[in-house]
């Protein structure tokens, strides 16, 4: 009974939206580049299931490299910032500006400092993510029990010591959670880029470029943002089954 | 703001003394003191002939905290051992019980790989006990380690720390606000009164060795009891 709610629900929610979507499409005949039925996706993805895999495979790869960075880069950052308050609400502004100053307008930018490589994109792709991260990496070192702080510094443990055994461990519930809004913000920012690098690989490459296949374009684009929804699903997947065998002890796992 | 006033004290070897007295009369402080987590402005405080710092970093002092402040994310086990895994230059080469010893001794064996959210308050606390003498250190401070328990537990706990401490000859310096476990546990109780915190009475506790929980059934018992009592009340008039 519990595995029927905790797979067929959500089953049937989506297999319902693609009805729906599909229905729509075909009573208000809607032109394919603004909606294309989902049935029409799934034809094309079936017609070259390789030339999609392949792309979204370095999608993916651009994405996970980016994330991955991130994740590092946040966690050093956040266990500097969570040690001193001043520190943390000096940068606090900092993060929320990286937060909220829109990747799309100053993206020609970085392009211009990083050159026509993968850099640029693995850069937005970990530079989207970061604040969230960082947020999330403070918010968890934070809530690591006092009481045992004062334990461990009552055998002079060094502050690498508090960070491994004490202050990691307490920020990884917390570091899953964001997690999962860095994933879908870094998703959409490696879309973006590779769209605006002159590439012929990867989903957001060969969706906007219609010269690749000119009669079948709206096929492509909505089969790339097809590709690209299971690839943050797939993502989000990952990290909820990392989460449960790290998290075994957390409240939230049980 | 003065914490403590005019404070004299020595604990010899082997020695259990408990510091006993209401709420905000500085024994908390002094005993973080003595665990060099908290600086003193005036006076000295030596652990075994040298600075509490000194002794912090020589893992001399095994410190039991108010909660058992155990990391749900490691095992019974992992939890015990926590204090030898940090700072392990300092740690015991060959300690003299292990901590598997340790956690049978405490009644814990069954759940070495459990975690902590699977274990009651009482339990929990036990493994914070077998944590603290797990440093083999030759001086534990414990900072009101019972005080979240029920009753029932809270006077088995004071018995187990009882079998525990006395054959291993360590010395205690305990803190509470209990009566029975100032009696139960000590040779010496340090009677404190707040605002500033001093010492307003050090009575010695003559209950025989090795004490059985049976001895809280006995006049002798009774009297000590009633003799902490008058000298609390008279400490907070």
């Amino acid at each position: 009974m519990i595995i029927l709610r905790r797979f067929g629900a959500p089953l049937v929610g989506i297999v319902g939206f693609l009805v729906v979507w599909e229905a729509f499409v075909r009573v208000f005949d809607v032109r394919k580049f603004v909606l294309l039925a989902p049935s029409k996706i799934l034809s094309e993805l079936f017609n070259a299931p390789g030339f999609y895999w392949d792309n979204t495979l370095i999608t993916a790869g651009h994405m996970l490299l980016g994330l991955a960075i991130s994740v590092v880069v946040s966690i050093l950052v956040g266990a500097v910032l969570s040690s001193s308050r001043f520190a943390e609400e000096a940068a606090q502004p900092v993060l929320i500006l990286v937060l909220v100053t829109p990747w799309v307008a100053y993206f020609a930018s970085v392009k211009q400092w990083l050159g026509l490589g993968m850099s640029p994109i693995i850069f937005l792709a970990a530079f989207t993510a970061f604040p969230v991260l960082t947020f999330g990496v403070i918010g968890g070192m934070k809530s690591a029990d006092p009481a045992a702080r004062e334990l461990l510094a009552s055998v002079d443990a060094r502050p690498w010591e508090v960070f491994w055994f004490l202050r990691l461990p307490a920020a990884l519930p917390s570091i899953f959670t964001t997690a999962r809004f860095a994933l879908g913000i870094s998703l959409a920012a490696t879309y973006y880029s590779e769209t605006r690098m002159n590439r012929t690989t990867g989903l957001g490459a060969i969706g906007s470029r219609v010269e690749f296949r000119p009669l079948t374009a709206a096929e492509v684009l909505w089969t790339t943002v097809f590709c690209t929804a299971s690839l943050g699903i797939l993502g989000l997947v990952a990290i909820s089954a990392a989460e449960r065998v790290l998290l075994k002890w957390h409240a939230s796992q049980r | 703001m003065t914490a403590l006033s005019d404070i004299d004290l020595t604990a010899e070897p082997g020695e259990t003394i408990t510091l006993l007295g209401p709420s905000g009369c500085g024994k908390t402080t002094l005993l973080r003191m003595i665990a060099g987590l908290e600086p003193t402005s005036i006076g000295t405080i030596s652990v075994d002939g040298s600075s509490p710092d000194v002794a912090r970093a020589a893992k001399r002092v095994g410190f039991i905290p108010q909660s058992p402040a155990l990391l749900p994310w490691r095992s019974v086990r992992a939890n015990a051992a926590l204090l030898l895994d940090i700072n392990r230059g300092a740690s015991p080469t060959t300690p003299s019980v292990s901590v598997d010893d340790l956690l049978s001794e405490v009644g814990l064996a069954d759940f070495a790989d459990a975690y902590p959210h699977e274990l009651s308050g009482g339990m929990q606390q036990r493994v914070g006990l077998a944590r603290a003498f797990a440093l083999d250190a030759p001086l534990l401070l414990m900072d009101e380690p019972f005080a979240a328990l029920d009753e029932i537990t809270r006077t088995d706990m004071r018995h187990l720390l009882g079998r525990l401490t006395e054959p291993l000859g360590t010395t205690v310096v305990f803190v509470t606000h209990s009566i029975a476990e100032a009696a139960f546990l000590s040779d010496r109780v340090i009677v404190m009164s707040p605002r500033p915190g001093r010492i307003v009475e050090r009575i010695d506790i003559d209950l025989d060795r090795p004490r059985q929980p049976d001895i809280e059934n006995t006049t002798d018992f009774f009297e000590v009891t009633a003799r902490l009592r008058s000298a609390l009340l008279e400490g907070s008039a």
